[in-house]
């Protein structure tokens, strides 16, 4: 998950909410060894090392791949889960290190959903290409560890690295009081919510960035240019149904820029732009 | 994966609902919940209306506050209140009742005023408007130390109030104690209709200024230093010593005492030509020194809470109080509760507290006949609901207020004595308010 | 005037009791969840307690004890 992952249990013995956190860490592992791309023995590795042969793959994998493809065409061809290789030539370490278009040309030939080749349950990617299911990952975890939390107690609030779910409020009545956090002061909330139940998801460059000539570039890549977004907020914050919904529209909010507050605006949902 | 040939897409094409379809189909749920988010606004607002109602024709207050309170960073919080009254209806003036009617002039010198045989005297000349607003600052000193100032102001026909105030908060023992000391300072304005009387001066005819003078003022200085203990995870005790010095012009412009007759308890002719008995402007000491202790416990018992109170007075007028004052609030559902309220004071007679004066015995040196100074007991029964909406909650309450107070014994002569010189009070409150904001 | 030194000594003796007390009770801060609630601060209802304090301020003789009087009033 590469970030703290913690979950509140309110109104709970001892006994209740180890059990909780028995569930809600035991799948956040699961998931995590079974699609992190810096492991060498699960299905992400077998894919990504495959060289042009076709993979079976299992038949969650198969979901998330099918949840991958249709995220391509609703986003216009913005999320692509074979665009991670672009982190070849893009390092995001507050330098000025940018890449030349050369390079990034050279690697975009590798990035591309219509270069692959899915035929449920079978997945053949071109020699070279590889699939990361970072942008999803985080958020389907947290949906899937709640639900085994909420089958033990209903007032729970998840929090991986800042993606939240609270599956009920922590007293009848009573809220869960969460903040977003500010960009100057990552310690002070900039914006208070009150959250009953429901997720609350966040993307954003604060920490991840180049600066060259004054300019900064994020973190969020555009699969189609292989370049930087921008002219977009800084961080979205997307309050929705599940993780994965809010997760993926502040990230296709990210994706669209300058765009971005348009963009959810259109779609109706609750949501904060910090700039 | 084959390409169908793409029309040109509108930009921002609605993905809601195909995002949340495909969401269902990933995470196999066949119903997704809905989502409770809000924000929080940067105010918070607390609104009431009040009505205070006396029985006996006496005061009514219809009164309209408010407390705005905003955070302007971290820990730090602006706090405004404001206040509006109007106050109608008729006070007791001090004087006291007897088996004839007797005429009074009010307090402006232009009027003059009756009360019947028997009935209590009522002085209705007042009617009054005041409007007061205040405000704070809070904010951490340091992490463990808290600092609070703030200014008040407030204005009435006939008064006029400026103070200041600071207070200091300190936590120890892993923020289970905390130890406080405050500090205020106001200072006064008394501009009474007509004037301030002379203390102990005669009550003069229609127009006769003599027996008044210009405004006064008083100055008062408040301490407080209190320790707060969490006790458990459900209990917490507060207790507080307060000392109060007040200087200067401390009288009620506008209470008399009535001078009687040692026998007959019948009132005795006034100043030749005034057309009155004989009645004094009260007259308190220039100075006063209170010192009170309160203890405080707050109890949960399962989201019903147990709010109980005791504070003891006592001040260098020979007032000695006590009050206990019991809350408990019983949570119903959703939010909702249900909180009755009892509420017991009791305290003692000034030592200059005095039904009514004697006619050829010396005029002591302070004398008052307001009832607000005799002895008595007090208690209040009230019940309060609140009910929490979308955005805040909305409470009313109704109490009921009775003061019964026992006269001099001294005073109980002649006529006197079968007179009802100590009429009780009753009131009825009703507040309605709203909170909405943050909280 | 003893009456009044005795009460000084009776008070000074509370709060001696009170830091005692200090010593031995108190929670964690994870234990705060009660404490935290709005009807357990020790003013709960700020308009209710202002608008009590100057009823009975207006009607009796005492005032104060939890706080300070906001601000004086000529009430009759």
């Amino acid at each position: 998950m590469a970030s703290p992952c913690e979950v509140h249990v309110a109104d709970a013995s001892r006994d209740l909410a180890g059990r909780v956190l028995e569930a809600v860490a035991g799948e956040a592992r699961r998931i995590e060894r079974k699609w992190s791309r810096y492991r060498t023995d699960n299905v992400v590795h077998e894919i990504n090392t495959a060289g042009g042969r076709t993979v079976t793959v299992d038949e969650e994998t198969a979901r998330l791949i099918d949840y991958a493809a249709n995220l391509f065409e609703l986003s216009d061809g913005r999320f692509d889960i074979t665009s991670g290789v672009l982190r070849e030539v893009w390092k995001f370490d507050g330098s000025d290190r940018v890449p030349t278009r050369a390079a990034v040309a050279a690697v975009l030939a590798k990035v591309g959903w219509r270069r692959a080749r899915w035929r449920r349950p079978e997945l053949t990617l071109e020699p070279g290409m590889q699939i990361d299911f970072g942008g999803i990952g985080k958020e389907y975890a947290v949906d899937r560890a709640a639900a085994l939390a909420s089958a033990i107690s209903n007032r729970c609030l998840l929090n991986f690295g800042g993606d939240l779910l609270a599956t009920g409020p922590p007293a009848d009545g009573r809220p869960w009081r969460v903040g977003i956090e500010g960009l100057a002061h990552p310690t002070r909330a900039a914006k208070e919510i009150d959250l009953k139940q429901g997720a609350l998801a966040t993307s954003g460059d604060a920490r991840r960035f180049l600066l060259k000539d004054g300019k900064r570039l994020g973190h969020i890549l555009d699969p189609r240019s292989g370049w930087p977004v921008e002219g977009g907020p800084r961080s979205v914050t997307v309050a929705a149904p599940t993780c994965t919904e809010a997760g993926m529209l502040a990230t296709f909010a990210l994706l669209h820029g300058p765009d971005a507050e348009a963009f959810l605006a259109a779609q109706g949902v609750r949501h904060w732009c910090l700039h | 994966m084959q390409l169908k040939k793409r029309k040109p897409m509108r930009k921002l094409r609605n993905v809601g609902t195909p995002l949340a379809a495909a969401t269902c189909a990933l995470l196999g749920q066949a119903a997704p919940r809905t989502v409770d988010a809000q924000e929080l606004a940067p105010w918070d607002f607390d609104t009431s209306f009040l009505i205070y109602s006396e029985a006996d024709g006496r005061v009514q207050d219809l009164s309209l506050n408010g407390i705005a309170r905003k955070e302007l960073r971290e820990d730090s919080f602006l706090n405004l209140t404001f206040a509006l009254d109007s106050l109608t209806g008729a006070s007791p003036s001090g004087a006291a009742p007897s088996n004839v009617v007797q005429t009074f002039t009010s307090p402006s010198g232009n009027a003059s005023y009756t009360a019947g045989a028997v009935n209590p005297v009522l002085d209705s000349t007042f009617h009054d408007q005041r409007i007061a607003a205040s405000g704070s600052w809070q904010w951490p000193v340091t992490r463990l130390t808290l600092m609070d100032v703030g200014a008040s102001i407030s204005n009435e026909y006939d008064y006029t109030h400026l103070g200041v105030d600071a207070k200091v908060a300190r936590d120890f023992n892993n923020r289970n104690t905390t130890l406080s000391f405050g500090v205020a300072l106001a200072s006064d304005t008394v501009d009474p209709v007509g004037g301030a009387p002379v203390p102990l001066a005669p009550m003069l005819g229609l127009g006769n200024m003599a027996s008044k003078r210009g405004d006064d003022s008083k100055d008062v200085t408040d301490f407080l230093i209190g320790v707060t203990q969490v006790v458990n995870r459900k209990t917490i005790v507060q207790l507080n010593y307060s000392l109060s010095n007040s200087d200067g012009y401390l009288n009620d412009p506008y209470k008399i005492l009535s001078v009687v007759d040692a026998v007959t308890g019948s009132p005795v002719p006034g100043p030749a030509g005034s057309g009155l008995y004989r009645y004094l402007y009260e007259g308190r000491p220039d100075s006063r020194e209170k010192q009170s202790l309160f203890g405080l416990v707050k109890h949960d018992f399962d989201g019903n809470v147990l709010e109980a109170s005791l504070r003891y007075m006592t001040d260098d007028w020979g007032v000695d109080s006590q009050t206990l004052d019991v809350h408990y609030r019983w949570g119903l559902k959703d939010g909702r509760y249900l909180q009755p309220h009892v509420r017991y004071y009791s305290q003692t007679a000034a030592d200059f507290y005095h039904t009514v004066l004697f006619d050829g015995r010396p005029v002591p040196q302070f004398a008052s006949a307001d009832y607000r100074l005799g002895e008595f007991d007090a208690i209040t029964l009230g019940l309060k609901y609140g009910m929490p909406t979308k955005k805040g909650e909305w409470s009313a309450r109704l109490e009921w207020y009775q003061q019964t107070g026992n006269a001099d014994p001294a005073a109980r002569v002649g006529v006197l004595t079968n007179l009802d010189l100590y009429p009780d009070l009753n009131a009825l409150i009703a507040q309605v308010s709203y909170k909405f904001g943050r909280r | 005037m003893t009456g009044i030194r005795r009460r000084l000594a009776v008070c000074a003796a509370l709060a001696a009791a009170g830091a005692a007390l200090g010593g031995c009770a108190g929670v964690e801060p994870w234990q705060r969840d009660v404490l935290a609630r709005p009807d357990m601060q020790l003013v709960a209802d700020p308009l209710e307690a202002a608008a009590d304090e100057h009823i009975y301020f207006s009607k009796e003789a005492s005032s104060g004890g939890q706080g300070f009087g906001g601000g004086g009033c000529g009430c009759n």
